[in-house]
């Protein structure tokens, strides 16, 4: 087709495109209206789902707005009658690993969730699995304090076998939300 | 153009996966469980057959001046509608696929297609189209799905089956890892791929012998 | 394939019409031959295990080779001794505990998909050993499962699970700290590590043989096990300079890559400036996966990623034609 350069024409390419944009954002807004609701009502779940298996008492936990994160690694912190939930985000072999951390008061760990990875399946990923191994890796956190580090770093965490990377990101998210929790006091 | 041959160039001759290569950036990374590679397959067959309606009827309003940002404009609606509806209705695939939803929108098989064929045809053979066009990417993807996942976990239909976890085929610490990685995408794909033009190339010596 | 056969039965070519008796044939058994000293050590140092491991990678390798070229109704090569030689190289990069089972499936990879796939020898872009190697990562339980060096800890031949491993002195280095074992130790081979890989000694007993029937020339190795000397010496990450370079040099598979991987003829350049080059960025690769890397090894990596780089090292240091004008001679 032969450009023709009037400012009708320039003008009718703006409208077309307008129109077509206009009626697609439109039809977003609608589908959005329909689905944000349920949206926000699974990712609530989601996070209340990893709040209770850090925290006994979840259900009276609330969101905090100001916290110190040296790290950089603290998304949420949540805090609770028994302590806190700190939600961190560690860099793992295959991405960022969403976790959320629970801290007593008096700065010991009180559970390890991970809300989502991007790890190698049967091997870093076993940290979040469901099965004893993934469960054994995640409750030897349980009541350890100060700085952690994996065995083959001379610390006391059992890393997960073959997933050395998986493990020390773990434990720097741990290690995050303890030294957070610390300064929340 | 009849129903027929578009069936066969879908699904075989012009097989936007093995044939065309169009769109491997998704066939490599998300064809590592059946519930994946069906997930994906559905979704890009969706919001395929929707984009070349639309742009199939809108063909003689939009000047091509500007075609190209009309058509990512439209399909970009499309996918994110469908990334919606995932994460609302099907949280479990939507969170599995990832980045791979919203990336269809520069899918090359969508814009492929509407450039090449629903630009030019009426609407309902551009409908036809669409749908064929991502049959052959769902049945395509869903093989490499099944080969790598039985191979790479040692499952059956990882996601859907047996509460997610799969039905074991092959016991744990046998299956080669590599293969769902992206890696094994790449080698499964040459095989798929070799395999394929193979068995087409019998196909096309048994018709011309008869 | 009528066609193809009458063309090797009359082979037409310009002169010189010089014959020479060295074939590949010959080539692949004086290989053998320098592999010999690293394969008794490997016994001495792991038990029969290691002969049996190398006898199934051979036996897998020259399997795969004769039955695709059977299937394919190709010429057989398996007389030309090189599967065999793919074959102990693949077990000599391998943990000794490796199960049977595992390195048949490395043989497949290598004999099949690296190397018949791509049409046979001299046609593989990459080395079949290591990229089989690679392949075998799959299971990386298996493939880092280092038993204690020592006869008396040898792994069984048909079990290996009471077997008492032990770190590799890589992977103290790996994190920066120098390894126990003493370089004599490391010299000689008596420390853990793949089935084939630690004697540095032995291996070079074999290369000297290669050097001296001018099977090899010793370019690619100098370049190779010189650049990750320098790197060392040059940044020692607080150790000793000159023992941090002995372990660095003589720990891994250094010795073995360099000496018997990067030398492979169809996956290495055939200009002297190109396997300069080629051996320069082996060792560089090396040093870099070793210190920044999260793997403790980076020498089979290395030399896979500098093996697909042979195509353009190729294009380097190519003789100018005689005579010709410049613009011409410039494109050789």
């Amino acid at each position: 087709m032969k450009t023709k350069n009037t400012p009708l024409f320039i003008a009718r390419l703006a409208l077309t495109l307008f129109v077509i944009c206009a009626v697609v954002a439109i039809l977003l807004a609608l589908v959005n209206q329909v689905t944000a609701p349920r949206i926000e009502t699974i990712n609530a779940e989601k996070a209340t789902k990893a709040l209770t298996a850090v925290l006994s008492d979840a259900d009276q936990a609330t969101k905090l707005d100001d916290f110190q994160d040296d790290t950089g690694m603290v998304r949420a912190v949540y805090a609770s009658p028994s302590g806190y939930a700190i939600e961190v985000t560690p860099t793992g072999f295959g991405g960022t690993i969403d976790m959320m951390v629970g801290v007593s008061k008096d700065g010991k760990v009180l559970g390890v969730s991970i809300i989502s990875h991007s790890e190698t399946p049967n091997l870093g990923a076993v940290a979040a699995s469901s099965n004893s191994k993934g469960q054994a890796f995640r409750e030897q956190f349980i009541g350890l304090s100060g700085a952690l580090a994996v065995s083959k770093d001379g610390g006391s965490v059992d890393a997960i076998t073959s997933a050395t990377i998986t493990s020390r990101a773990v434990t720097s998210g741990v290690n995050a939300a303890l030294e957070c929790a610390g300064k929340l006091g | 153009m009849n129903i027929r041959q578009q069936c066969k160039e879908g699904i075989l001759t012009k097989n936007p996966v093995l044939v065309q290569l169009l769109g491997m950036c998704s066939s490599l990374a998300i064809t590592t469980s059946l519930f994946n590679g069906l997930g994906m397959g559905l979704s890009v067959t969706i919001i395929l057959i929707c984009s070349n309606v639309m742009i199939s009827a809108l063909r003689k309003v939009i000047p091509s001046n500007i075609r190209i940002a009309a058509y990512i404009v439209i399909i970009a609606g499309f996918v994110t509608m469908v990334d919606l509806l995932l994460q609302a209705f099907l949280p479990d695939l939507s969170e599995n696929l990832g980045v791979f939803i919203p990336l269809i929108v520069v899918n090359c098989i969508i814009l492929g297609r509407a450039e090449a064929f629903a630009s030019k045809n009426g609407v309902l053979a551009s409908a036809f189209d669409g749908l064929f066009m991502g049959i052959g990417y769902t049945l395509a993807i869903t093989a490499m799905s099944i080969v790598r996942e039985l191979l790479g976990s040692g499952t059956f239909g990882g996601g859907i089956l047996n509460g997610g976890e799969g039905i074991r085929i092959i016991p744990e610490g046998y299956p080669a890892m590599l293969l769902i990685m992206p890696v094994g995408g790449f080698l499964m794909l040459g095989c798929l791929i070799a395999a394929f033009q193979f068995a087409m190339k019998k196909m096309k010596a048994k018709e011309e012998a008869k | 394939m009528a066609p193809m056969k009458y063309f090797y039965e009359l082979t037409i070519s310009s002169s010189p019409h010089a014959h020479s008796p060295v074939t590949t044939r010959t080539i692949m058994r004086d290989v053998l031959i320098a592999l010999f000293p690293a394969l008794c050590g490997s016994v001495y140092f792991f038990g029969f295990r290691a002969l049996m491991v190398t006898l199934v990678s051979v036996a897998g390798c020259v399997f795969f080779e004769w039955g695709y070229r059977k299937l394919m109704h190709m010429d057989s090569t398996v007389y030309d001794l090189s599967a065999m030689v793919t074959g102990v190289l693949l077990a000599f990069v391998c943990p000794v505990t490796i199960p049977y089972w595992c390195i048949l499936i490395g043989d497949f990879f290598a004999m099949i998909v690296v190397k018949q796939l791509f049409g046979g020898i001299g046609k593989n872009f990459v080395n079949p050993a290591l990229a089989a190697r690679a392949f075998l990562f799959s299971w990386p339980v298996v493939m880092s499962n280092w038993v204690k060096v020592g006869f008396e800890n040898a792994a069984g031949i048909f079990s290996t699970a009471d077997v008492v491993t032990s770190a590799t002195p890589l992977a103290a280095m790996h994190q920066g700290t120098m390894t126990s074992a003493s370089l004599w130790d490391l010299f000689l081979g008596n420390v853990g590590g793949s089935l084939g890989e630690t004697s540095a000694l032995l291996l070079l007993i074999g290369f000297a043989y290669l050097l001296i029937r001018r099977v090899v020339s010793p370019r690619i190795p100098l370049a190779f096990i010189g650049t990750v000397a320098a790197i060392a010496f040059l940044f020692p990450r607080g150790n000793d300079p000159l023992t941090w370079m002995g372990a660095q040099v003589l720990s891994g598979g250094v010795m073995l890559g360099a000496l018997f991987m990067a030398t492979d003829y169809s996956t290495s350049p055939v200009t002297k400036l190109g396997q300069i080059i080629f051996g320069i960025g082996c060792g560089a690769l090396t040093m870099v996966i070793r210190y920044f890397g999260s793997y403790n090894e980076g020498v089979s990596y290395a030399i896979l990623v500098m093996n697909a780089c042979v195509v353009l090292l190729d294009k380097l240091g190519r003789p100018v034609k005689y005579g010709a004008p410049k613009k011409e001679a410039k494109q050789g």
